[in-house]
């Protein structure tokens, strides 16, 4: 288990520097001026380019650019912004919000979506299950902007049960409904999973054996049936942590949320690529790290994953 | 949980009587054209194909559907709402926005459709490269892979379009649009190169394409005759499906500022340009809105209606 | 067993056996039509004693042990009449909630694949002590020590050690011992094996025989043992019943049946087994196929297949004609197949 966990990592480390490699060849070497919009509406004079170009290494050759961000990166020095606020302070300030926000959207994903589809997974047909499988189907649907704008407008506008934007602090009864939104897809995921799963393992010859034993209906479901139905669901959840983090951006846009999400939303307005670089990377990161994770994770779960 | 039926539900009944008369009567005939008898007794692939055909002609012709010019403005009527002159209303502008929404659809759909096919070239060819002659090939495209997996999508497409089409600029229409293709391409090739890996991996070692090897096929002939008919089906289902969220990734990149932009007419943009006036004139936002979820909507259940029909174990 | 279950049979006042099935009817609705999976099916098995019940896949006979256990799918599973009593009770009226506590305590079940049957993701040790733990209220502890106490009593090497290992850490001959043990450890009075050894080898086939028939031996217990295997069942069974088409075509002590068949299926099936002293000939194979279930033949539903056949096969289904006390056979015919056997 420990061998194989290190050479995961160790595999991670080509994707994670393929990946980061993409951002930064993407951000600042893609045709299109990074500088373009620091200077109103007309273009920069050459000299500030020039300037800008030498303060953020873009003269020097590519691999050293990356070298240095990589440097940057390892010894946690992750610059400053255009308007030379530190990207580490921004950061400081935006990350608890975030995972604040992602928390409580994986609690009602998996709350929400696993109850839903344990119910209309063990009654096949029934009315429970045709209520999950029309409404997941109409989430699945819904952009999560559609879904938060709805919201905002419906709750926030017309009935006036929550305040449309969210402050500062961010505290948690304001976070639920844009926790909602950010799970909403997830949410309708994980109850389709979750009943197909119930529904092949209600099939299988382990429930029939445990029926055989003369184990109450309960235990059936809960103890044997569910153990075994999880192990793909919990995974799912768990990969869908560090997404779910990106996902972040459109929902703290719309509930004006000052987490990552939001952060990235603005510099990414503003064209600040300096704040987008290292914001991006670490999302990746978490993405990465939360997938190996759920890798390990697996192996915990399920007993016949072996270990090489 | 109480009553007796519940406990039936959770056994494994005796499959052989049940199942086995009627496997050997289908036996004979193809996946297709069992799909078909599958399908055609599904009243969700009924609606969801009406429901296509409405769109697809509203993007072909939609003066069909309005006479209405969506690029008319009489600023005096901005954001006035919905009446018998207007049903949907006015936008911003004092545009109509039921013409705007009908006029709307083409984007969505082209660009939704286009970058599905690009997926689907891009991760089709890819996938079925990398099964078929595996080894060094196979490793550098599952690699190459996982760290555009590794972007998460809003993320990624962000990144690119934030760079090659920022905000502020205003790329020509075909430009832009072409630019939205390719990002959602290119942010999508490894799930169906996936797909298509596994699915021609599994052919791979049937016992006739290990014939037709041995009787001295090509590589390309295997490739084109044997193995791409395998990976069909599940290929299928899963860009039907790509379709609808593409059309939704459309929209979102245009909110965000960096996707289509005016004077494309598109869901996205009717959507991004009223956001802010959401508690004034909510409606120039939401019939937009509910054009593109019901889009959406039709292609993941054409999609689901399909999938079903192709692996029916599951209902 | 419970207060109630011991009040409601008070066992031995009843005057059937232990374990008796009464012109039972199963049919099964599938989108294509009802299949008859069971068409009357009537035997009994009691304390002590071994019941083989043989036929091919289809023929009823696991849905029958299905049924006998309360396991089966319904729907599309459907109970269309008949009795089954179990101590002179009958299991089909009583409330699911006494039935489930007969699972495991009265009756318990092998079933052919013990890889799939157990449940993968706990220990094997755990699975056995969950009978007592469920059961009998028995703590962890102790049922984890009757779990190693039951696993040495089916022989697993080194049970100790081994309690806490998962199904698919054991071959499959260990896992089947792991799958008896948990059959027997409440001490059943019926005990069903649906194709114990099928997915087997066969040195270990016989190893899992003799296991089954000398923990029958220990306690007492009657056994129903369900395979189209006949050359298995010959050293343990003490008398066989033959299934076709969801029905009973022949019953008869072992002996009987193996020396001279009263029914032309279970000539074929006997003589489709390959036997030294036979060296030479060629082997033989009844011609045809399995009935279809949903479109069953007029008349005596093996017929389409059958050597002695003549016009009344084709529309009269034969009864199950008495030979002898113990002995019957669902042919017309069942005279001169006998006589065919006895030169």
């Amino acid at each position: 288990m420990g061998r194989y966990a290190i050479r995961r990592l160790l595999q991670l480390v080509p994707v994670v520097l393929g990946t980061t490699f993409i951002i930064n060849y993407m951000v600042w070497q893609l045709p299109g001026d990074p500088f373009a919009g620091r200077c109103g509406q007309r273009p920069c004079p050459d000299a500030y380019v020039t300037a800008m170009r030498e303060q953020f290494g873009l003269d020097q050759p590519l691999l050293v650019q990356y070298g240095n961000f990589l440097k940057n990166l390892v010894t946690g020095n992750l610059g400053v912004d255009f308007n030379s606020v530190s990207v580490a302070s921004l950061l400081g300030d935006a990350w608890p919000i975030t995972i604040r926000l992602a928390l409580m959207a994986v609690i009602f994903e998996a709350v929400i979506g696993i109850g839903a589809g344990v119910l209309s997974g063990l009654k096949r047909g029934g009315f429970i299950d045709n209520v999950v499988t029309i409404s997941t189907l109409f989430l699945l649907s819904l952009p999560i902007f559609v879904t938060g704008y709805l919201l905002q407008w419906l709750l926030g506008v017309q009935l006036g049960i929550i305040t449309p934007t969210v402050t500062d602090e961010a505290t948690v009864p304001e976070l639920i409904v844009p926790a909602l939104v950010l799970a909403s897809l997830n949410m309708a995921f994980t109850a389709r999973l979750t009943r197909t799963s119930i529904v092949e393992n209600l099939r299988s010859d382990y429930v029939r054996t445990a029926v055989a034993k003369g184990l109450s209906n309960r235990r059936v479901v809960a103890i044997h049936l569910l153990r075994n139905s999880l192990i793909p669901v919990l995974t799912f959840l768990g990969t869908e942590v560090g997404s779910l983090m990106s996902g972040a951006i459109i929902t703290e846009g719309i509930f004006n949320i000052h987490g990552i999400g939001g952060l990235l939303w603005r510099a990414i307005l503003d064209q600040d690529y300096t704040v987008v670089v290292p914001v991006a990377t670490l999302l990746v990161l978490v993405y990465l790290l939360a997938n190996l994770l759920v890798d390990l994770l697996y192996g915990v779960l399920d007993p016949r994953i072996r270990y090489e | 949980m109480s009553d007796p039926t519940a406990t039936q539900d959770l056994i494994k009944g005796a499959d052989e009587p049940a199942a086995s008369p009627v496997a050997v009567r289908n036996g004979q005939r193809g996946l297709w054209s069992d799909t078909w008898d599958i399908l055609k007794r599904r009243k969700i692939f009924w609606i969801s194909l009406v429901m296509l055909i409405v769109f697809l002609l509203m993007a072909a012709f939609p003066s069909l559907f309005t006479h209405k010019d969506p690029e008319y403005a009489t600023l005096a009527k901005s954001m006035e709402l919905p009446s018998a002159d207007a049903w949907f209303g006015y936008d911003l502008q004092g545009r109509d926005v039921y013409a705007r929404a009908v006029y709307g659809a083409r984007t969505s759909i082209i660009v939704g459709v286009l970058a599905t096919l690009a997926t689907v070239i891009l991760g089709g060819l890819t996938g079925v490269l990398a099964a078929y002659f595996g080894r060094w090939l196979d490793a550098v495209i599952s690699r190459v892979g996982e760290m555009f997996l590794g972007l998460p999508y809003v993320l990624g497409a962000i990144i690119i379009l934030g760079t090659v089409a920022p905000a502020q600029s205003n790329p020509g229409k075909a430009t832009i649009m072409a630019v939205v293709i390719i990002v959602l391409a290119l942010l999508g090739w490894p799930i169906l190169m996936r797909i298509a890996r596994s699915a021609v991996i599994q052919a791979k070692h049937q016992d006739y394409v290990q014939a037709a090897r041995a009787l001295g096929a090509g590589p390309l002939r295997i490739i084109f005759k044997h193995l791409l008919p395998n990976s069909l089906a599940p290929i299928l289902v899963y860009s039907t499906i790509t379709i609808g969220s593409y059309i939704g990734a459309e929209a979102t990149l245009s909110l965000l500022g960096i996707g289509l932009r005016s004077p494309v007419i598109s869901w996205g943009i009717a959507i991004a340009d009223h956001a802010s006036y959401i508690r004034t004139a909510p409606h120039a936002m939401f019939f937009p809105a509910g054009f593109l979820s019901l889009c959406v909507l039709t292609f993941v259940m054409l999609g689901e209606a399909v999938r079903d029909a192709l692996d029916p174990k599951l209902r | 067993m419970t207060e109630v279950l011991s009040e409601q049979m008070g066992s031995g006042s009843h005057a059937g056996a232990l374990l008796e099935v009464d012109n039972l009817h199963v049919e099964f609705r599938t989108r294509a039509g009802v299949a008859k999976a069971v068409n009357g099916v009537t035997y009994s098995v009691d304390a002590g004693e071994t019941l083989a019940v043989l036929g091919e896949s289809g023929s009823g006979k696991s849905v029958t042990a299905q049924t006998i256990m309360g396991i089966l799918d319904m729907p599309p599973g459907k109970i269309a009449g008949g009795e089954i009593r179990f101590r002179g009770v009958d299991l089909l009226k009583l409330p699911e909630d006494q039935r489930r506590k007969i699972r495991g305590e009265g009756i318990s079940m092998v079933f052919q694949d013990a890889l799939s049957a157990l449940n993968p993701v706990f220990p094997v040790g755990w699975q056995i002590a969950e009978m007592f733990r469920m059961h009998r209220g028995t703590s962890r502890g102790e049922a984890k020590k009757k779990a190693i106490e039951l696993m040495d009593r089916v022989r697993i090497p080194a049970a100790k050690e081994r309690v806490n290992d998962f199904p698919h850490q054991f071959s499959g001959g260990m896992r089947q011992r792991i799958m008896i043990a948990m059959a027997i450890a409440l001490d059943p009075e019926i005990l069903i094996a649906d194709e114990p050894t099928t997915a087997l080898d066969v040195t270990v086939q016989a190893q899992i025989m003799g296991l089954l028939a000398e923990l029958q031996r220990d306690s007492n217990m009657g056994l129903i043992l369900i395979t189209h295997d006949l050359g298995v069942v010959a050293d343990v069974a003490d008398k066989i019943a033959v299934m076709y088409g969801g029905r009973i075509v022949e019953n008869a002590p072992v002996y009987d049946l193996y020396k001279n068949p009263a029914h032309p299926y279970s000539k074929g099936l006997l003589e489709s087994i390959p036997r030294v002293d036979h060296k030479g000939h060629e082997l033989y194979a009844i011609k045809g196929l399995p009935p279809n279930l949903l479109e069953m033949p007029t008349g005596c539903a093996f017929h389409p297949r059958c050597p002695y056949r003549r016009d009344n096969c084709v529309t009269d289904a034969p009864p199950l004609y008495t030979i002898s006390g113990t002995r019957g056979s669902a042919c017309h015919y069942w005279r001169e197949v006998i006589d065919d056997g006895e030169h």
